[in-house]
């Protein structure tokens, strides 16, 4: 069990916590009101993904929008990225998610977002979060209450047509792919069955696509969790498989013979696909695999570095009008073209595309891709004890080079170690990355005695 | 109402009132219903329901994240009545309800009132404990696996409308025509149901809900039923008019010569119907209605037990008398319980009494009224000084110590053929002074009452 101060948050992603005693519906129509006094009066998109605590939490926020005047329109479940877009192309001040992402289920979030359907920036979160302590909302009187209405349907045809422009479709439907597929019961299972077989004539194997049950599995989809899929794969002799978060932002990828993919490959892919279409470069953050450098050289394109979060990797693609980013190690591909934020259709769309050009397997696909070893891993800290920590760290590589811009990340012959602490929790998260795996395990190994643990 | 609208909050044994946004915030609401749910001891889900203002749907969305955060499946009913809500409490066998509406207040109010199994107001006692969690807020909240849902539930007219069916022949005053105004409110629903389903002949006037503005204001008094409906009842030919709040609740009525009626007149009307067909002969009011209803009740046996002023007294005196004691249970404003329907205040079981009166006695509304001995009552109101309040009300007393006094809120005074009643209203800082003389009104007494509560406030 976390420290009490960890099971409720309110700071620069907007609220998270435990639903219960920690994030209260007070608190949720609180915030919602606070949000609906900073975009104005308009239009806001309400959805959420499908964790227990959703539909009370909905009725939360829609109470503090319509209580500051704004307009609500509910979306229903779901994925993140789904509401995001139609937030950004229904005429809306912005838009609220109700999902704690990849998080545990007795936690839930609120994501907000602008008039354009993205994550608020910095600046807007800064001012959001002051309006919120000052309490100082709009409170409607009766004749200024607006309507609260329901468009269920929209969102995940616009989504999906978006989605669509950027790929072969008829390549891919002649394969009739056969495509395992996992949704942990999140807010994908609807949406993503029918993508991948009336859109894209997939034959679908689904697991987990019940919206009304848990999550089955732990939310994250990463290699460790995914041994479900892994075997649905086999079972069903599918050439792929996919799983998603529970709000259907993330991808996690098996090749035909269930093997899950590290992500910074899905990632790797993806970037490959798109810089063969687009033109523009690519934003990861720092964490991301060198894979990624390799590719945009082979396209003749430049990579920028950000520190961690989806924001950071959306403003610096808006800023460099980057053709692809995304976060490695997050599961997270953001396609501009579709949406600047991260989107599992994309890249799953991109993925059955670069098969259906190349003819090649998943397994072939992701084989020719540039090796590199990972090592990923977190140790906790006492508060007080980071700055001496990391003082440390940079003492034991002198003369190698350092990027302070998010923690320490520190370049060497052999690799690069890449140590931040996390936003959410007082823990050190630790990215090792080599050409070959004894020497990211060195590396690693290297960081953890260092800081005590090894 | 010319109150701040920012001090319009009030917080209180019936539940919380106000003007929304200055006054009555989502935050309030968010935190009374959780402070309900965590007070409700029985099983079950919660039912709520609202009147058509715009801010009902904000606040039914605040009500719904509070019961469901303390594990409350909340059934809603959408825009109905305050009794369709109690009967569908008590139907469904839920662990109590929400009504969501200002009843008689303007448009720009809003209120919630609370209700626990089978429809029944809470008790001061219960209202009591509810109050102390809100201020405690410390809430019950279920974890992640226990929260709530809500469901919409359409069609719980009919049901009521089968209960009241089993009452009322409604289908013996198919011949009346009644012109109705509803105030834009829910019997506009009711009632349309009603004429399809039974073939009654109500007319409708201002019969569309509306959210932001009401025709007039819904108070049911006879200046309200002069405005509009009492000068259609002789063009349109009706034989009588009723008038009904936004939450159809209370009724106020016209005779179809024109005459708009005192709200008064409501309560002895019923009770003349009810009483002989009843075992219960106690009639409960309160200290400020009329006193023709002493006079009537007396004529088929009965006796009338007044109380304190408030929807609050009436229902706890209700509770400590058996079901069969009770002949019915009102207020001079137009709210009326009947026995079937125990702790139900409706206008529209009201009106069924009144017309299925007309129908048995054979009789015009004007002339079963005027069988009556005549009344006349004033109303009036002062600003408040809370502080002066008892220097006051020790002077009125010691002014007309030649009366019977009761004293059990504010100060009536009693002589054999009239009486006033000064008081602190529950509702907005105002005392209220309200004097009633068997035949013309008590002028004189009215204005020396009205001008000591004036001077009250130099004192």
């Amino acid at each position: 069990m976390p420290r009490r101060e960890h099971l409720l948050k309110i700071g620069v992603s907007g609220v998270r916590g435990v639903v219960g005693e920690f994030l209260t519906p007070a608190l949720a129509c609180a915030f919602a009101q606070a949000f609906g006094t900073y975009v104005g009066v308009g239009r806001v998109v309400v959805g959420r993904d499908t964790r227990s605590s959703g539909p009370m939490l909905q009725h939360a926020v829609t109470c503090g929008l319509l209580a500051s005047g704004c307009e609500v329109v509910d979306v229903g479940i779901l994925p993140t990225p789904t509401i995001q877009m139609f937030a950004g192309s229904s005429r809306a001040q912005g838009g609220i998610a109700i999902t704690a992402s990849h998080n545990p289920p007795e936690y839930n979030a609120l994501k907000l977002f602008n008039s354009h359907g993205l994550f608020f920036n910095q600046y807007e979160r800064e001012e959001l979060i002051d309006l919120y302590h000052q309490s100082e909302f709009r409170n409607a009187a009766n004749g200024q209450i607006r309507r609260a209405t329901a468009d269920l349907e929209t969102p995940a045809r616009l989504h999906i047509a978006r989605v669509l422009k950027h790929v072969d479709v008829e390549r891919i439907r002649r394969r009739r792919f056969r495509v395992a597929i996992d949704c942990v019961n999140g807010a994908g299972s609807l949406m993503t069955p029918a993508f991948l077989r009336d859109e894209l004539n997939c034959e679908v194997h689904a697991i987990s696509v019940d919206p009304a049950k848990p999550f089955p599995r732990e939310a994250e989809p990463r290699p460790g969790t995914l041994g479900d899929l892994s075997a649905l794969v086999g079972a069903t002799g599918s050439c792929v498989g996919f799983a998603q978060d529970p709000d259907g932002d993330r991808l996690a990828v098996a090749d035909e013979t269930g093997r899950i993919l590290d992500n910074d490959d899905v990632l790797a892919l993806a970037v490959d696909a798109a810089l063969g279409r687009s033109s523009g470069d690519v934003v990861v953050n720092l964490t991301t695999s060198s894979a990624i450098d390799d590719i945009a050289a082979s396209h003749g394109r430049a990579v920028h570095r950000t520190p961690v979060g989806e924001a950071n990797v959306v403003e610096t693609i808006q800023a460099v009008h980057a053709a692809i980013g995304g976060e490695g190690a997050n599961g997270g591909i953001i396609f501009p073209a579709v949406h600047l934020c991260r989107d599992s259709y994309t890249g799953m769309a991109f993925l059955l595309d670069r098969m259906a050009e190349t003819g090649e397997s998943m397994s072939a696909l992701a084989a020719r891709l540039p090796r590199y070893s990972r090592k990923l891993g977190k140790v906790a800290y006492e508060h007080g004890r980071l700055s001496a920590l990391m003082q440390a760290l940079e003492a034991h590589f002198p003369g190698a080079r350092m990027n302070r811009m998010d923690g320490l990340k520190i370049r060497l012959p052999q690799g690069w170690i890449h140590v931040r602490s996390s936003n959410t929790e007082p823990i050190l998260r630790i990215a090792a990355e080599a050409r070959s795996e004894a020497d990211a395990e060195e590396l690693y190994g290297r960081v953890l005695r260092l800081f005590g643990e090894g | 109402m010319n109150r701040d609208a920012t001090k319009s909050l009030r917080i209180s044994h019936v539940g919380l009132r106000g003007v929304v946004g200055p006054g009555l915030t989502a935050a309030r609401v968010i935190d009374f219903a959780s402070a309900f749910g965590t007070f409700l001891g029985a099983p079950g889900a919660v039912v709520t329901g609202r009147d058509p203002r715009a801010s009902g749907v904000m606040i039914r969305e605040g009500v719904a994240a509070g019961l469901m955060a303390c594990g409350r499946d909340v059934i809603d009913l959408g825009v109905v009545s305050t009794p369709v809500i109690q009967h569908t409490i008590r139907r469904m066998g839920a662990a109590g309800g929400v009504s969501i509406g200002a009843s008689h207040n303007t448009a720009d109010w809003n209120a919630l009132k609370f209700f626990g199994p089978a429809g029944v107001y809470l008790s001061t006692a219960e209202a009591g404990e509810l109050l102390d969690i809100y201020h405690l807020r410390k809430f019950d909240f279920a974890d992640w696996q226990g929260i709530g849902g809500m469901r919409v539930e359409t069609g719980t007219i009919d049901p009521y409308l089968d209960e009241l069916a089993a009452v009322f022949d409604i289908a013996a005053i198919r011949g009346f025509c009644v012109v109705v105004d509803c105030c834009n409110g829910t019997s506009s629903h009711i009632l349309h149901r009603m004429n399809r389903r039974f073939g009654t002949n109500f007319i409708l006037i201002n019969a569309k809900t509306e959210g932001v503005e009401f025709a007039h204001g819904p108070a049911t008094t006879r200046d309200t039923v002069g405005l509009q409906l009492a000068p259609l009842m002789v063009p349109l030919g009706a034989d009588a008019g009723f008038l009904f709040d936004v939450d159809s609740d209370r009724v106020a009525l016209a005779a179809e010569d024109g005459t708009a009626v005192s709200e008064e007149l409501v309560l002895p009307l019923i009770a003349d119907y009810l009483l002989p067909r009843h075992e219960g002969k106690l009639v409960i009011t309160n200290l400020s209605s009329t006193a023709l209803l002493e006079e009537v009740v007396a004529r088929h046996g009965g006796r009338v037990l007044r109380v304190p002023v408030g929807r609050q007294s009436a229902m706890d005196a209700l509770a400590t008398y058996r079901p069969e004691q009770i002949a019915l249970a009102g207020e001079g404003t137009g709210a009326v319980m009947m026995p079937q329907f125990r702790f139900i205040y409706d206008g529209i079981a009201s009106m069924l009494a009144i017309l299925s009166m007309m129908k048995e006695r054979g009789a015009r509304l004007s002339e079963i009224l005027k069988s009556y001995p005549r009344f006349s009552i004033l109303k009036g109101e002062a600003p408040l000084q809370s502080r002066q309040i008892p220097a006051l009300l020790a002077a009125i007393r010691e002014r007309y110590r030649d009366g019977e006094v009761n004293a059990t809120d504010g100060l009536r005074v009693d002589w054999p053929d009239h009486w006033f009643h000064v008081r602190v209203s529950q509702t907005e800082p105002v005392v209220r002074i309200i004097c009633e003389r068997r035949g013309d009104p008590p002028r004189e007494l009215y204005d020396e009452l009205v001008e000591q509560c004036l001077a009250a406030n130099t004192y």
